[in-house]
C-alpha cells in the first residue's frame, strides 16, 4: 500500500515505505526536503521539527506512516515565491540565524506557538522554544525573532 | 523491516496485537528511539507496528461524573492545555506540562508513558496519586490493574504481548482538594526527572496522597508519610516532618547510595514544598 499525505499543500504518494522509517528520513531522502535536520535523533534538539496538521512534532520521533492522510508542513512550504513568510522575515531581521542548522525547526515551532498565542509573552516564547537547541547565536535573538515574527504575522509591521 | 498498521477500532488493534512480533505505537517518543537503536545495532525489528494513536476510544476524558476516566491515548499536550484537566486533575495537568518539549508533549501519551515503565516517568507519579487503575484489553478480555502493580521493575511491566492499555479509572481525592506536582531536573525545561513528587491533600486530611517518583524501581504512594499527615495538624511543622519521613522512606528502601547526599535533602524539601502548596491551593478553593 502506498503512503499518501499532503506535503506543503501538495499530495505525495510513496511506495515501499517500511514501518520503522521516520518521517524525517522520508522527507529528506525520498522527497528532497532538506530543511528538517537530524541533530540528536532522540527528541532533544528540535532540529527536525515539522508541522503535522499544524502542530509541531519531532519528525525523528514520528513514524512516516503516522503522517498518512495528514498535512505535513516543512520550512520549504512557508515562503511565497521570493517573499519570505513573516516568521522567516522576523528571524532574518533580528539576526537570529547564524549557521542556520536549527532555524527551520525554530521557525516551525514558533508558528505552532503563534497559532495558539498570537501575541506571546517572552516567557511563553522561551517555554515553547525550549525543545529547539541552538549552538551558535544564543537565545536572546531567537526570542526577539519570534516576537517580531509574531508581530509581522499580526500585520503590525516593523518593531520599534 | 516492520509492517505498519493503523487500526480503526480497538477490536482490530487487539487482533493485530495478537500476531507474533507485534508492538504498540502509542505516540512513538520512546518507541522510535528504541527502533533507531535496533536499526543501528542490526538488531531484530518488530514484525508489526500497531499505531493506536487514532483510536477514538483511547481519547476518552471523563472527569465530571462519579467514575472518572482517562483514555490511554490522551497526549501530554492535551492534558497540559485542557481546562477540564487543569480544573479537576491539576496534579496530572502540571506533570504533563513538564514532560519533554512541546514537540514531545504533542505526541507522547499517558498510555505509552506507563507501558514504557520508566522510573522517571512524570505522568506515572501523577496517575499513581490519582489512584489510577489501568484497564487493559486483549483478545482474551479485559483486566484491571493498579499502576503500582503494573510496573514491576524499571522498564518492566506485567503487560504481556497482545495486551493494550485502554485507559485509567481514577479516583481524585474528595473536594475541596489541593493537588501539586513538582520535579527536579538538570534544567528547567526538557529535563528527565531526577526526582518528582505528586501530592494531594483534602480539607480533613482524610485521604492524603504522596507519591515520590524517580527514586524507586516502581511507583508507589508513601504510606508512612500519608499516615503521618492523616494524624497531624496542617501547617509548616507537619509538612517538614512529612518531608523528613519521605527522605527516610527513600533511604530505607534504597540504602545510603552515593546520590543520597543530594537526594535526601532534596526529597525533604520538595515534599514539604509540595504539601505547603497543595494546602494553600485547597484554602484558595474553599
Amino acid at each position: 500500500m502506498p503512503l499518501k499525505f499532503t506535503l506543503n499543500g501538495k499530495e505525495v504518494c510513496l511506495e515501499d515505505v517500511p514501518g520503522e522509517a521516520t518521517l524525517l528520513e522520508v522527507l529528506r531522502r525520498k522527497l528532497g526536503m532538506l530543511g528538517a535536520k537530524e541533530g540528536c535523533g532522540v527528541g532533544e534538539c528540535g532540529a527536525c521539527t515539522v508541522l503535522l496538521d499544524g502542530k509541531a512534532v519531532d519528525s525523528c520521533l514520528t513514524a512516516a506512516w503516522q503522517a498518512a492522510g495528514r498535512e505535513v508542513t516543512t520550512v520549504e512550504g512557508l515562503a511565497q515565491g521570493e517573499t519570505l513568510h513573516p516568521m522567516q522575515q522576523g528571524f532574518a531581521d533580528t539576526g537570529a540565524v547564524q549557521c542556520g542548522f536549527c532555524t527551520p525547526g525554530m521557525i516551525l515551532t514558533a508558528l505552532d506557538l503563534v497559532e495558539q498565542a498570537p501575541k506571546p509573552s517572552d516567557q511563553e516564547i522561551r517555554r515553547a522554544m525550549s525543545g529547539n537547541l541552538c549552538r551558535c547565536t544564543g537565545y536572546h535573538d531567537v526570542v526577539r525573532a519570534v516576537r517580531r515574527g509574531a508581530k509581522y504575522m499580526r500585520g503590525e509591521g516593523e518593531e520599534q | 523491516m516492520s509492517r505498519f498498521l493503523t487500526p480503526a477500532t480497538v477490536q482490530e488493534a487487539l487482533e493485530a496485537l495478537a500476531q507474533p512480533g507485534a508492538k504498540v505505537l502509542a505516540g512513538g517518543t520512546d518507541l522510535m528511539i528504541f527502533l533507531r537503536q535496533a536499526r543501528m545495532n542490526g538488531a531484530e525489528l518488530p514484525e508489526l507496528l500497531v499505531d493506536v494513536t487514532r483510536l477514538p476510544e483511547l481519547k476518552r476524558l471523563e472527569l465530571d461524573g462519579p467514575g472518572c476516566y482517562l483514555g490511554a491515548g490522551l497526549t501530554f499536550r492535551f492534558l497540559d492545555e485542557s481546562p477540564e484537566a487543569r480544573r479537576h486533575i491539576p496534579v496530572l495537568a502540571q506533570a504533563a506540562s513538564m514532560v519533554g518539549s512541546m514537540q514531545v508533549r504533542q505526541t507522547g501519551t499517558i498510555g505509552g508513558n506507563v507501558a514504557n515503565g520508566s522510573p522517571a516517568a512524570d505522568g506515572m507519579s501523577a496517575l499513581v496519586a490519582l489512584d489510577a487503575v489501568a484497564e487493559i484489553a486483549s483478545l482474551e478480555g479485559v483486566r484491571h490493574c493498579p499502576l503500582s502493580e503494573l510496573i514491576t521493575a524499571p522498564n518492566q511491566t506485567t503487560l504481556t504481548p497482545g495486551e493494550l492499555i485502554l485507559g485509567y479509572a481514577i479516583t481524585p481525592p474528595p473536594e475541596p482538594e489541593g493537588q501539586v506536582f513538582l520535579k527536579v531536573g538538570r534544567r528547567h525545561e526538557v529535563a528527565v526527572s531526577r526526582l518528582n513528587l505528586a501530592a494531594c491533600l483534602d480539607r480533613d486530611l482524610a485521604d492524603p496522597r504522596v507519591v515520590l517518583g524517580s527514586c524507586f524501581p516502581s511507583p508507589r504512594r508513601l504510606a508512612d508519610v500519608e499516615a503521618l499527615i492523616k494524624n497531624g495538624k496542617p501547617g509548616p511543622a507537619l509538612w517538614q516532618a512529612a518531608g523528613e519521613q519521605a527522605a527516610g522512606h527513600f533511604t530505607d528502601v534504597c540504602g545510603w547510595r552515593s546520590s543520597a547526599t543530594y537526594k535526601v535533602p532534596a526529597i525533604t524539601r520538595i515534599t514539604a514544598r509540595a504539601l505547603k502548596r497543595a494546602w494553600a491551593q485547597l484554602e484558595d478553593r474553599s
